[in-house]
């Protein structure tokens, strides 16, 4: 957005590096193709096509490529063992991105290679360089049938998959794309029946593959192609597997802001902070997997995800619980009302427990997961700066937590210092991650160690700021977050912060005792959407010299149906499911991070 | 579980099919063969399949001249016009009328199946008309374009 799509594309050379080798590789396989088809003596008689024969075969080699490709991406349990080992090479957090890039070079090779097998198909009838007419090769030979049912199964999964329908109907895309699955056994039986051959009719044996090879010269790319299926669908049953061993719904908690957190027991459940897990309630939907960040730290004895009601699935599981959109619509407008501090020092209203004690049952879940890189590397750094902007505030839920254990076994590793960004539009909203913070806040002995920084952004009336100015003023809370940290208005502007940190660590203030070092790590972990990204990845190159070494990399991943959607307003709201990582609402976003 | 909205799905399987109807309609004027030849043709060694004499005008509308793949192409960019939309359509009633694109689907479907690189544009289109059909049964209507209201994804 506001960049252009060359300067994108072309301008930064990771992105730049993608293109040449991804669309240099399809270009690469398709001369070859072509050019070994048109080399191919054994071909004569089909070479007399010309070149709608070398077309297709070219764009048929591509075509086996990205049938093998494309189900890479979505082997996400293997990625995640992978993905640390890889982090230089690729992020691996954009796998969804590079499925769809797959897909969109799919789409493009089948019309190329369906358009010359057309001409292909008219030629042999007129030559009856094979005795057929054009429609027993479209229509009663398995290349046809194959072909044309995997176009038709194309045209499903694409229109169903496009941003819109996901976010109005996640079923439908959800459901639709599981005709992956036939789309695979087409792909994979498509050349069968000895279609490529130099015989006249075709060579059949008694014994598995059931063609020979010795008259039947397709490339006979499903040797290659079939082990990414064979991954995916190994992943997808150990998944299902996983996914069935013992869990329970310990407790919900149902705060004043209106988010339900779920806490689940799962002993075999491990993860580190700042991924994300999917979860299943089979009596709201059998087959819906949902997913949400993970909000609790690694040693918290539960697991925790905070849901807040903004989907069809999300309203159903409160009506489940007993704590429906009307009744969390009532506690909202409350504790948007009580911004004193009560007395017993909860904020804002009260929580609502529900457990089994309450009498009501809770239902049957299912988690799957961890996916998701790990937050892991804070602890290498001497100066951990994290940034959660609006809706990608969620995985420092998990990390702050996290920070907060291990500091409190003095367990911290390198890291000394943490600036904690929290940019919202309207902060009350996000009440439950707010009693969070304050949590915290109280439990910090070192004063210097955390420091929270709020930013509001949205414009704040007059009455507003009146409030704010009378009212703030001594107040041992602030008025707004009633956190200690004082909140600030307006974007905050990384260049002068990024500047600050800099001086105060070259000058030796800023961490007591770090001039012996030779330098410092500062690393920036965001999550949020991408123009912040850029600005942020803009200070910290600027400010990086001989004893600062300040990095951005990215922690967790935007999922629109967390807790912390709250701040949607009425135009977003509709955002509600996307596709299982999501990256913000937006392109810009995933193109940056590939950028970086 | 959810709110699938029809004809905004429609509109996607619309413009699919309506731009590999162009495509099709493109090709047909070099590769020109009637599909349904093969209904009491005779197959000639070489030559392909001979027509029944029966066929006789939808080989001049097809084959002799490609009238059937032009009207087909250009209805489907018509088609195209009034999906995408094109700016002159964007406030347009044309834009936001069901049983109009029914129509036109209709017939693009029946130009598409009579020319032998038309059939998948046929069978998309038939989708699409399946789901505007189903858009109009459930009552939904498209609402009027909105005016610009600011650009997103700034910092």
């Amino acid at each position: 957005m506001g960049e252009s799509w060359f300067k994108r594309e072309f301008g930064t050379p990771r992105r730049l590096a993608f293109n040449l080798i991804f669309y240099g590789l399809h270009f690469f396989l398709f001369g070859y193709g072509w050019h070994s088809q048109a080399t191919n003596t054994k071909l004569a008689a089909l070479n007399g096509l010309k070149f709608s024969v070398w077309t297709s075969r070219g764009a048929g080699l591509v075509l086996a490529f990205d049938g093998g490709l494309i189900l890479i991406p979505m082997l996400r349990n293997i990625i995640k063992v992978v993905r640390p080992k890889l982090t230089w090479l690729f992020p691996a957090d954009e796998n969804i991105w590079f499925h769809r890039q797959v897909a969109y070079s799919m789409a493009f090779w089948a019309m190329v290679h369906t358009t010359a097998h057309y001409v292909n198909f008219i030629n042999v009838e007129r030559t009856q360089v094979r005795k057929q007419i054009a429609l027993q090769i479209h229509y009663t030979q398995p290349g046809g049938i194959t072909g044309h049912f995997m176009l038709l199964i194309m045209l499903l999964m694409y229109t169903t998959a496009s941003q819109k329908i996901r976010t109005q109907c996640f079923e439908a895309f959800w459901y639709t794309h599981h005709l992956a699955f036939f789309f695979m056994l087409g792909l994979y039986t498509h050349a069968t029946g000895c279609f490529v051959r130099d015989s006249v009719d075709p060579d059949y044996i008694k014994s598995f593959p059931f063609y020979s090879t010795e008259h039947c010269l397709g490339y006979l790319s499903w040797r290659y192609t079939i082990w990414p299926g064979i991954l995916y669908f190994g992943e997808r049953m150990w998944r299902e597997y996983r996914a069935r061993r013992s869990t329970r719904l310990s407790k919900v908690l149902v705060h004043p802001s209106g988010a339900m957190e779920l806490r689940i027991l799962k002993p075999s459940f491990k993860y580190t902070a700042g991924q994300w897990l999917f979860i299943n309630v089979p009596e709201i939907s059998t087959f819906q997997w949902h997913p949400f960040t993970i909000t609790s730290a690694p040693k918290d004895p539960y697991v925790s995800i905070h849901i807040r009601q903004v989907g069809d699935w999300t309203r159903a599981l409160g009506d489940r619980l007993g704590v429906g959109p009307s009744v969390v619509a009532s506690m909202t407008s409350a504790a948007m009302k009580g911004t004193e501090k009560s007395e017993n020092g909860s904020l804002r209203g009260d929580f609502v427990e529900l457990d089994a004690s309450s009498g009501l049952s809770l239902p049957q879940v299912r988690i799957d997961g961890p996916f998701g890189a790990p937050a892991e590397d804070v602890f290498g750094v001497q100066v951990a700066v994290l940034v959660g902007a609006g809706i990608g505030v969620t995985p420092f839920a998990s990390i702050l937590k996290d920070i907060w254990y291990r500091q409190r076994q003095g367990n911290c590793g390198s890291l000394r210092r943490v600036e904690f960004f929290w940019i919202c539009r309207d902060a009350p909203s996000f009440g439950w991650f707010q009693s969070l913070l304050s949590e915290i806040e109280a439990a910090q002995a070192d004063p210097n160690f955390l420091r929270i920084n709020v930013y509001l952004t949205q414009k704040i009336s007059e009455d507003m700021l009146w409030n704010i100015a009378v009212n703030d003023a001594g107040a041992e809370y602030d008025p707004l977050t009633l956190l200690r940290s004082r909140t600030m208005f307006g974007r905050p502007d990384w260049m002068t912060i990024y500047q600050q940190m800099r001086q105060a660590i070259e000058s030796g203030q800023y961490i007591p005792g770090s001039t012996s070092q030779l330098k410092t790590k500062v690393g920036t972990y965001f999550c949020g959407a991408g123009a912040i990204a850029k600005a942020l990845k803009e200070a910290c190159d600027h400010h990086s010299c001989a004893q600062v070494h300040a990095f951005l990399s990215m922690a967790g991943i935007l999922l629109l149906n967390d807790a912390s959607g709250a701040f949607l307003s009425e135009r977003r709201e509709r955002v509600r499911w996307t596709d299982t990582p999501l990256y913000a609402t937006t392109n810009s976003h995933v193109n940056l991070r590939f950028a970086m | 579980m959810g709110n699938l909205v029809w004809h905004e799905y429609a509109r996607l399987v619309t413009i699919t099919a309506s731009a590999y109807a162009v495509w099709a309609g493109f090709f047909a004027l070099f590769y020109r063969k009637f599909f349904w030849d093969f209904v009491g043709g005779t197959l000639r060694d070489p030559g392909g399949l001979q027509p029944a004499p029966s066929a006789a005008i939808f080989i001049f509308l097809i084959v002799k001249l490609p009238i059937i793949p032009i009207i087909s192409a250009i209805l489907a960019l018509v088609i195209l016009a009034v999906e995408f939309p094109l700016y002159i359509f964007k406030d347009s009633a044309l834009h936001r009328s069901f049983a109009l694109k029914i129509v036109m689907l209709v017939f693009q479907t029946f130009f598409n199946i009579l020319f032998y690189q038309g059939t998948n544009a046929a069978l998309w289109s038939m989708i699409a008309i399946i789901c505007y059909t189903r858009a109009i049964a459930l009552g939904e209507t498209k609402a009027e374009a909105k005016d610009n209201r600011g650009k997103g994804g700034r910092a």
